[in-house]
C-alpha cells in the first residue's frame, strides 16, 4: 500500500514537474522568439528614427499617402515613418484619446478648425523657425500661413498648409437650359433660379441644402457670400449682428418659406446631396474641387461650374478650408518630423497628392501657376479664382464644437420654427468663444 | 478510544477549511478580470464625474456634483433621457413579441427549417454601420425603396422624409433595430423550447389542452427564464447602443433623435467635458439599474427565476 501511495504522489508529483517544464520551455521558447523576432528589427531600425504619422483620406480607395511615405522613406535612410490611416469620422477623436493618453503622434495631418483647441492647450509644436529655413517658404502666400496660427495677433504658426478647398457653385446645364437659365451669380439670380427650377410634383427641387452631416461648411459659405462675417477686423465675434441674421434668415427660408430645397434637407449629407444632383433631383449644389471628378464622370457636359453666388458681387467671398499637417509638442524626434512634415509639402509630393483623387488645391505659387491646374477642368479654375476671396473658419477654439454638433442642432431647430435665425447665430457666437 | 476520533475530526475540519480557501481560489482569477475589466474603468468614471476636466488640458479641477446637477438641469440632456426610455421600451417590446412569434414558427417542421434558421441571423449577423447604411437608402425621402413599395401600392402619394422628420424619425430607428434584434430574440427562445421535454407536452394533450393551451400553460413558463434575461441583455444593449443614431440622424432633427449615450459622446469628444460626459454616463447606468433591479423582482415573483431551477 505504501509502495502504491508513494508511487501515486511521485507520478504526481512527475506530472506537476512535467507541466511546470513544459510551461517554462513555451516561455523560454516564446522570449527567445521574442528576442530573435525583434532583434532584426532594432538592429535594423536602429540607425532609423522613427516617425508616426497618422491621416485621413477623402477617397480611402485611393492611398496615395502611403505611396508617399513609401518613397519618403526610400529617400532618406534615417527616418522611418510609420503612417497610420484613420476615417476621418473618428480622427478628431482619435487625437484627443492619443493626447488624453500621453500618446500623440510625431506629426499628424490636420484641419483649420481644430487649430483653436489643440494650441491653446500647448500641444502643438511652433514652426515658425523651421519654416523660416525652409526652401519654399515664399512659395506659400502669407494668407495661407496665417490659416496655421490661432485668433491671437502674435500667435505662431502650429500647421503648416498644404491643400485648400474652396466653395463653389454646381448647377445641371440641361435643367437650365430646359428652363431657359443662366447660372447665378446673385443672391437674387440664385432664389430665382431655385423657384423656376422647383417642381415638387416631378421631385425636382432647385437647390441641394445640406442641413446633415457636415452642413457648416455649406452655410459658412453662404453667409459669406450673403456678407456676413464671423470676426470683424478687430477680432470680435458679429456673427450674430443684424447682417448675419438678414443672411441666416435668406438662408433658411430656402427651406423653410421658399421650399427650393428637397424636403430631406434637414438630414441631407454629401452621400444624399451628389445622388441627388446626379439623378437631376436638384439642380444646383454648393461644394468644392474634391466632388468634380465623380460629378463630372456621371454628368459629363451637363455639369457646369459657377464661383458662389453673392449677395452684392462687388465684394465677393466664399469659405476656404485648410488641411496641413502639425508636428505635436511631445514628440521626442522633432527634426525627424519636420523633415517628414516638410518634404509633404514640397512641390513634388505636393503635387502628386494633389493630381490624385484625394487631391484638393495645393498652396504652393510654383504648382498653381502651372497650366496643367489652372485649366485643368472647370472645377480647378473657378476654385483656383475664388483663392483671393475666400475666408476660413476664424481659428477660435469653439470652432470645432459648432463643427461637431452646435451647428446642426441649432440649425435643424431653426429650420423647424423652434427657434430664430438671431437665437440660432446667438448660440454659434457663444460657443465659438467657449 | 476518543484520541483517534478527535484527530479524525480536527483533520475532516481541516479538509474542510481547505474546500472552503479552494473555492475562493478557483473564483480569484475571473474575480481578478471582472474587478480590472468592469470594478476599475467604473470606479474612474464615477471619480471623474466629479471633475471638470477637459482631456486637451492635464489639469483636472474637483466639482463635487456640479456636473450632476448641471446635466440634470439642462433640457437637451432632459430630452435625451425621455428619448432613450422611448427608444428602450419601444425596440426591446417589439423584438420580444415579434422575436416569440419568430421562435414559433422556426420550432414547427417544414422543408427547409435548417435553411430558414441560418437566413434569419443576417440581420443579427449584418455590422450595426452596414445596417445603418443600407437603411438610410431604404428610407430615403426621395429614392427609398420603402417610399417606393408605399407608393406603388397607393397607400401613400408623397415621398415620405422618413428620417428628416421630428415625428419619423425616432420610429424609423426604431425599425431598424427592432429589424436587427428580432433574430436574437427568436433563435434564444428557440433554444429554450427545444429543451422542453415532449413528454410535458403529451401529457398536456392527453390532459386535455390544446395548442394554445399548451403553449402558454406549459411552454411560456419554461421559457420565462431565458426570456428574462435575453430581455434584460437586449435593455442593457439597445439604451447604449448609439451606431445607429450617429450614422443616419446624428441625434436629429432638432434633438428627436438624441439619446444619453450620443449626447455624452458630444459631450466628451466635441465639447470636450468629460466630467460632464461621465456623469451622463453615470445617470444612465443608475437608471438601468434600477430597471433591471425592478424587472428581476418583478419576474421573481412571477416565480419566473424558480422554474429555471
Amino acid at each position: 500500500m505504501q509502495a502504491k501511495t508513494i508511487a501515486k504522489r511521485f507520478i504526481g508529483k512527475s506530472k506537476t514537474l512535467l507541466s511546470l517544464l513544459t510551461v517554462a520551455s513555451l516561455l523560454a521558447a516564446c522570449s527567445t522568439a521574442t528576442e530573435e523576432g525583434s532583434s532584426a528589427g532594432p538592429s535594423e531600425n536602429a540607425k532609423k528614427t522613427v516617425v508616426n504619422y497618422w491621416y485621413w483620406l477623402d477617397d480611402a480607395s485611393n492611398n496615395t499617402m502611403e505611396q508617399l511615405i513609401q518613397k519618403f522613406n526610400e529617400s532618406h535612410a534615417d527616418i522611418e515613418v510609420v503612417g497610420r490611416m484613420i476615417p476621418f469620422s473618428d480622427y478628431q477623436q482619435m487625437l484627443i484619446n492619443s493626447v488624453s493618453t500621453n500618446d500623440p503622434p510625431d506629426v499628424a495631418r490636420f484641419k483649420d478648425w481644430w487649430i483653436g483647441q489643440f494650441a491653446e492647450s500647448h500641444l502643438l509644436e511652433k514652426l515658425d523657425d523651421y519654416a523660416s529655413k525652409w526652401e519654399y517658404k515664399n512659395d506659400i502666400d502669407d494668407v495661407f500661413w496665417n490659416t496655421g496660427r490661432t485668433a491671437d495677433p502674435n500667435s505662431p504658426i502650429y500647421m503648416m498648409p498644404h491643400q485648400f478647398i474652396t466653395f463653389y457653385l454646381y448647377y445641371r446645364k440641361d435643367l437650365f437650359e430646359q428652363a431657359n437659365l443662366k447660372p447665378p451669380t446673385t443672391f437674387d439670380e440664385f432664389l430665382h433660379a431655385a423657384k423656376t427650377l422647383t417642381d415638387p410634383s416631378k421631385q425636382q427641387y432647385g437647390f441641394a441644402y445640406r442641413g446633415g452631416s457636415g452642413g457648416q461648411d455649406q452655410w459658412y459659405a453662404f453667409m459669406l457670400a450673403g456678407g456676413a462675417r464671423m470676426v470683424d477686423e478687430n477680432g470680435s465675434v458679429v456673427i450674430n449682428n443684424a447682417k448675419a441674421v438678414e443672411v441666416n434668415q435668406w438662408y433658411i427660408d430656402l427651406f423653410k418659406k421658399h421650399k427650393v430645397t428637397p424636403p430631406t434637407a434637414v438630414s441631407d449629407g454629401f452621400a444624399q446631396l451628389t445622388a441627388g444632383f446626379q439623378a437631376g433631383t436638384t439642380a444646383m449644389m454648393a461644394h468644392h474641387v474634391g466632388s468634380y471628378e465623380t460629378l463630372h464622370k456621371a454628368l459629363g457636359d451637363k455639369l457646369g461650374v459657377v464661383p458662389m453666388p453673392q449677395a452684392d458681387p462687388s465684394h465677393p467671398a466664399t469659405m476656404g478650408t485648410m488641411t496641413g499637417n502639425v508636428m505635436f509638442q511631445s514628440s521626442k524626434n522633432k527634426e525627424a518630423a519636420w523633415e517628414f512634415l516638410s518634404w509633404l509639402s514640397s512641390p513634388e509630393a505636393t503635387d502628386m497628392l494633389s493630381q490624385s483623387t484625394n487631391g484638393q488645391l495645393p498652396v504652393l505659387n510654383t504648382l498653381t501657376s502651372k497650366p496643367e491646374y489652372t485649366s485643368k477642368n472647370d472645377g480647378w479654375k473657378i476654385s483656383i479664382e475664388s483663392l483671393k476671396f475666400a475666408h476660413v473658419w476664424p481659428p477660435f477654439k469653439g470652432v470645432g464644437t459648432i463643427a461637431g454638433h452646435t451647428w446642426k442642432d441649432n440649425n435643424d431647430l431653426a429650420l423647424f420654427g423652434k427657434i430664430t435665425s438671431k437665437e440660432m447665430l446667438d448660440q454659434i457666437a457663444k460657443t465659438l468663444l467657449e | 478510544m476518543n484520541e483517534p476520533l478527535t484527530v479524525h475530526v480536527k483533520a475532516g475540519e481541516k479538509k474542510r477549511k481547505r474546500t472552503g480557501l479552494s473555492k475562493y481560489l478557483y473564483l480569484l482569477p475571473a474575480a481578478l478580470l471582472i474587478v480590472g475589466v468592469i470594478g476599475y474603468p467604473i470606479v474612474r468614471a464615477l471619480i471623474l464625474s466629479l471633475y471638470a476636466y477637459n482631456p486637451l488640458n492635464s489639469g483636472k479641477t474637483f466639482v463635487g456634483l456640479k456636473n450632476y446637477v448641471g446635466v440634470l438641469s439642462d433640457s437637451t440632456f432632459l430630452k435625451a433621457m425621455s428619448n432613450t426610455a422611448i427608444w428602450v421600451v419601444g425596440c426591446v417590446f417589439f423584438q420580444v413579441v415579434f422575436g416569440l412569434l419568430g421562435a414559433v414558427l422556426l420550432n414547427q417542421n417544414f422543408r427547409g427549417r435548417g435553411v430558414i434558421r441560418g437566413l434569419t441571423l443576417i440581420p443579427w449577423a449584418t455590422p450595426s454601420v452596414l445596417a445603418a447604411m443600407m437603411w438610410m437608402w431604404i428610407l430615403d425621402g426621395n429614392y427609398g425603396l420603402l417610399n417606393d413599395i408605399l407608393m406603388r401600392i397607393g397607400l401613400i402619394v408623397h415621398p415620405i422624409p422618413w428620417i428628416s422628420q421630428t415625428g419619423t424619425a425616432m420610429a424609423s430607428l426604431m425599425l431598424i433595430d427592432v429589424w436587427q434584434g428580432i433574430p436574437y430574440f427568436a433563435v434564444m427562445l428557440l433554444a429554450a423550447m427545444q429543451t422542453i421535454p415532449g413528454d410535458l407536452l403529451e401529457a398536456a394533450k392527453l390532459d386535455g389542452a390544446g395548442a394554445w393551451k399548451a403553449f402558454w400553460k406549459v411552454v411560456f413558463p419554461l421559457m420565462l427564464p431565458t426570456l428574462m434575461i435575453t430581455t434584460i441583455l437586449r435593455i442593457v444593449w439597445t439604451a447604449s447602443y448609439m451606431d445607429l443614431m450617429m450614422v443616419v440622424t446624428q441625434g436629429g432633427p432638432a434633438y428627436s433623435t438624441l439619446t444619453i449615450p450620443l449626447a455624452s459622446y458630444y459631450r466628451a469628444y466635441t465639447d470636450l467635458k468629460y466630467g460632464e460626459a461621465t456623469a451622463m454616463a453615470g445617470i444612465q447606468a443608475l437608471l438601468l439599474l434600477i430597471v433591471v433591479v425592478l424587472y428581476l423582482r418583478l419576474m421573481s415573483n412571477k416565480g419566473a427565476l424558480d422554474n429555471g431551477k
